[in-house]
């Protein structure tokens, strides 16, 4: 609120003999003063993310202890709320699905990302043409897509045609445990894997181009330039990648909600729910049933679920050389001291 | 302008817009010459909204402005703005199956019946009408359309199977729900193998629309766990026992396709789905025919019209609803959108008596008509849907991956308890 005061002060006469003192120093006593006007400049943002961004999020903390239907009174409840949330077993499923869909979807998606960005790497005409091809499924509507994908998937759809056609039985898309959750997964690949590939590009290019060469000459080819010089520098990168995707993966949300958008009430998530993701089932709760407070409550367990996949995350892909050489020293001492003695 | 300028301008602009927020009583439609009006596309007629647009004939001066919703969106946006106690709009439209989730706020919506609502009962269906009553007794809304239900069957299926295919004929051959899973087995020994049904979720919804309970009753208690629902499970799962069902969701591609080839030969439901019927299986023209549901007609369906309490002129809006939802243009709104009218006046008229050539030449109003009149007084409670949720989706478990039914029921009846003792219904 400094900044309302500012040009008030300003214009008192001590503000202007300190102005060549100001000017020349970085750090002038008068600090506040001279920061006002680039506060003031910058204060839009503050403001608009205290009331869109700030207040909802705490908000959103105070209400997850509330029984609310989102007009009337509210009711205290408390902890209570995490109680019933951690004994619903329809959370919990929903927890196993997400997490399910996550691996399925991730871990092949970061793969073929990175077999894309090394493909594209390497000298191809109409570069551009891909990059462009690639980011498309990123930007476009995710429920356009799903419908589409909807049909693919469907008993008499695409997929189960070609299935047939190779003399293979259809299988049950979307009706069916494990054909719910790769339906889902493929479609997260497919919106993702160009977005990833092109994260990894831009890392690509950052290796500069002697160490291709050297492995060229050293007479590598391209699996082992791949494994041997690329990876290894490729680590931020890969490690912004997939923290970003296990951030986007349990919050899966639109694909299985449209894929199982339909009139009747109760096919919520596909059939045996196997299509429930936690966000999904967060929608249902606060949007459809209007219980905010246990949907408030269930954005919070999610939150902290993705604090510590984040956490894990970071610790398997960054684990730093010195660590690595202290862990194969510390194996190394252990399996000598098994085999000496 | 500089960027200094402009910046400056812009935060004033917005800090000029901050108090705009909750100004004036609170309505959306606060300083315009108009009363708001929310729906969602298809719940009201176009034409005569254009109509309240310029001026509500017979109520000097008023005007009324509706805004098209989005359909999922209208509930939490009317939920939203009342929260806000900003923007709210004068009148909104509300599903029959939502209304009851707003009881538990009823002094958000003002009561009609301070505003004469009494006076034009008799013009109304019972049934319908006792439907827009809270159960303090305060009445939250105004009936717009009914859902009236009846059974939709394919007649060149039926003759083919050695049924009978008169809608008459038909109707005494599946007049209980045993007699139509046996036309079913007959449907499925017969050419062509066509299946009753293409899943037992609508079989389930309406054998439970007949019954006046529901999951919740009127004393807040669970009784989804009783008779009245566990003859509507056990018939649904006799149907997938006895091989009848497709087993496929509506509204999906497969759906689509299997309603298109003739795999499907009937369906129970209610008189809007006309409309999807055609749209879906254009090709079936002139091959269905509509009779009584079995074991008699329900509701599915329908809306009314309500006015929040921050309506600025309550006469007015009470006065426009009066208009737009009396015989006369609930007749023409069934005409031009397919509403299908609360005012029992209207069926009489010439105009509802068309032959429909998607139905052989069929009138639907003599099938519709009847059933709008017979339909229960069904009681909803706020929790309705969190009630019957699990039911729903259990059904779908037995259906689509093969749960053991018992176990199904067991696990329905389960979360439909833990979660109903969590919001207070014993």
């Amino acid at each position: 609120m400094a900044t309302v005061a500012d040009p008030a002060e300003a214009g008192t006469p001590a503000a202007d003999e300190r102005r060549p003192v100001r000017r020349s120093r970085a750090t002038a006593p008068g600090g506040r003063r001279r920061h006002g006007p680039p506060l003031l400049a910058i204060s839009p943002f503050y403001v608009l993310f205290a009331v869109f961004g700030a207040f909802p999020v705490v908000f959103s903390l105070y209400l997850s202890f509330q029984d609310w239907d989102g007009i009337g009174d509210m009711r205290f409840v408390g902890f209570k709320q995490y109680g019933w949330l951690l004994e619903d077993s329809v959370f919990w499923h929903s927890v196993l699905n997400t997490f399910e869909i996550w691996f399925l979807s991730t871990v092949p998606m970061l793969f073929l990302a990175l077999v894309l960005a090394f493909l594209l790497h390497s000298q191809v005409r109409f570069t551009g043409a891909y990059r462009v091809a690639y980011f498309i499924p990123n930007v476009t509507s995710m429920v356009a897509m799903t419908v589409v994908f909807g049909s693919v998937f469907a008993q008499t759809g695409l997929a189960n045609s070609a299935l047939r056609m190779v003399g293979m039985d259809g299988v049950g898309w979307l009706s069916s445990e494990w054909g719910i959750k790769v339906s889902l997964s493929i479609m997260i690949i497919w919106r993702w894997v160009g977005y990833n590939a092109l994260i990894f590009l831009a890392g690509l290019q950052a290796i500069p181009t002697e160490h291709f060469e050297a492995a060229r000459v050293d007479g590598a080819n391209s699996w082992q330039t791949l494994f041997r010089v690329v990876l290894p520098q490729l680590r931020p990168v890969v490690l912004f990648a997939a923290v970003t995707s296990t951030i986007n993966g349990l919050q899966i949300f639109t694909e299985s909600q449209v894929l199982f958008q339909s009139t009747d009430v109760g096919t919520t998530g596909g059939p045996g729910q196997e299509g429930m993701t936690i966000v999904l089932y967060l929608w249902q709760k606060a949007f459809k049933d209007h219980q905010f407070g246990y949907g408030a409550a269930m954005g919070w367990l999610l939150f902290a679920i993705i604090a510590v996949f984040t956490l894990i995350n970071w610790r398997l892909v960054s684990g730093s050389d010195r660590e690595d050489r202290a862990g194969i020293r510390s194996l190394l001492r252990r399996k000598g001291a098994r085999n000496g003695r | 302008m500089s960027r200094r300028g402009l910046l400056g301008a812009s935060l004033g602009a917005a800090l000029l817009g901050l108090p705009g927020c909750g100004a004036g009583n609170g309505s959306a439609s606060a300083g315009t010459d108009h009363l708001s009006l929310w729906y969602w596309k298809g719940s009201l007629s176009d034409k005569l909204l254009a109509t309240a647009r310029r001026a509500v004939p017979g109520v000097p001066g008023l005007k009324v402005k509706g805004s098209q919703i989005p359909d999922g969106d209208i509930d939490s946006k009317v939920r939203t703005s009342l929260a806000a106690r900003a923007y709210v709009p004068d009148l909104t439209v509300v599903n029959s199956d939502n209304l009851a989730t707003f009881f538990p706020d009823e002094n958000e919506f003002l009561d009609l019946r301070t505003l004469g609502a009494e006076s034009v009962r008799d013009q109304y269906l019972d049934w319908k009408w006792k439907g827009c009553f809270a159960p303090s007794g305060r009445m939250i809304g105004f009936p717009l359309d009914a859902g009236p239900t009846a059974l939709y069957y394919r007649r060149d299926l039926f003759r083919r199977a050695g049924l009978p295919d008169e809608p008459q004929a038909v109707a005494e051959e599946v007049s209980t729900w045993e007699k139509y899973l046996a036309a079913g087995r007959a449907l499925r020994k017969g050419p062509g193998k066509p299946y009753l049904v293409s899943n037992v979720g609508n079989v389930f919804q309406q054998v439970l629309l007949q019954s006046p309970k529901q999951f919740v009753d009127a004393d807040n208690r669970f009784i989804g766990d009783q008779a009245h629902v566990k003859r509507a499970w056990d018939l649904s799962v006799e149907i997938l026992r006895q091989g009848l069902s497709a087993r496929i969701v509506d509204g999906t591609p497969d759906y689509n396709a299997a309603m298109g080839g003739g795999r499907i030969a009937s369906m129970t439901t209610a008189v809007w789905a006309i409309n999807g019927l055609k749209d879906t299986a254009p090709k079936t023209s002139g091959a269905w025919r509509l009779t009584t549901m079995p074991d008699g007609p329900a509701n599915y369906g329908g809306s009314y019209v309500t006015l929040t309490r921050y309506c600025r002129d309550p006469e007015g809006a009470f006065a426009f609803v009066k208009w737009l939802l009396g015989p006369a243009n609930q007749l023409k709104s069934y005409q031009e959108m397919a509403l299908f009218p609360t005012t029992p006046a209207a069926y009489a008229d010439p105009a509802m008596h068309r032959p429909d050539p998607f139905f052989g030449g069929q009138r639907p109003i003599d099938v519709f008509g009847p059933a709008a009149q017979k339909a229960p007084v069904v009681y909803f409670s706020p929790y309705e849907e969190t009630a019957n949720t699990p039911f729903f989706q259990e059904l779908t478990n037995v259906e689509a991956l093969g749960k053991k039914p018992e176990r199904a029921w067991r696990d329905a009846v389960n979360t439909a308890e833990t979660t109903l003792t969590r919001l207070g219904v014993s």
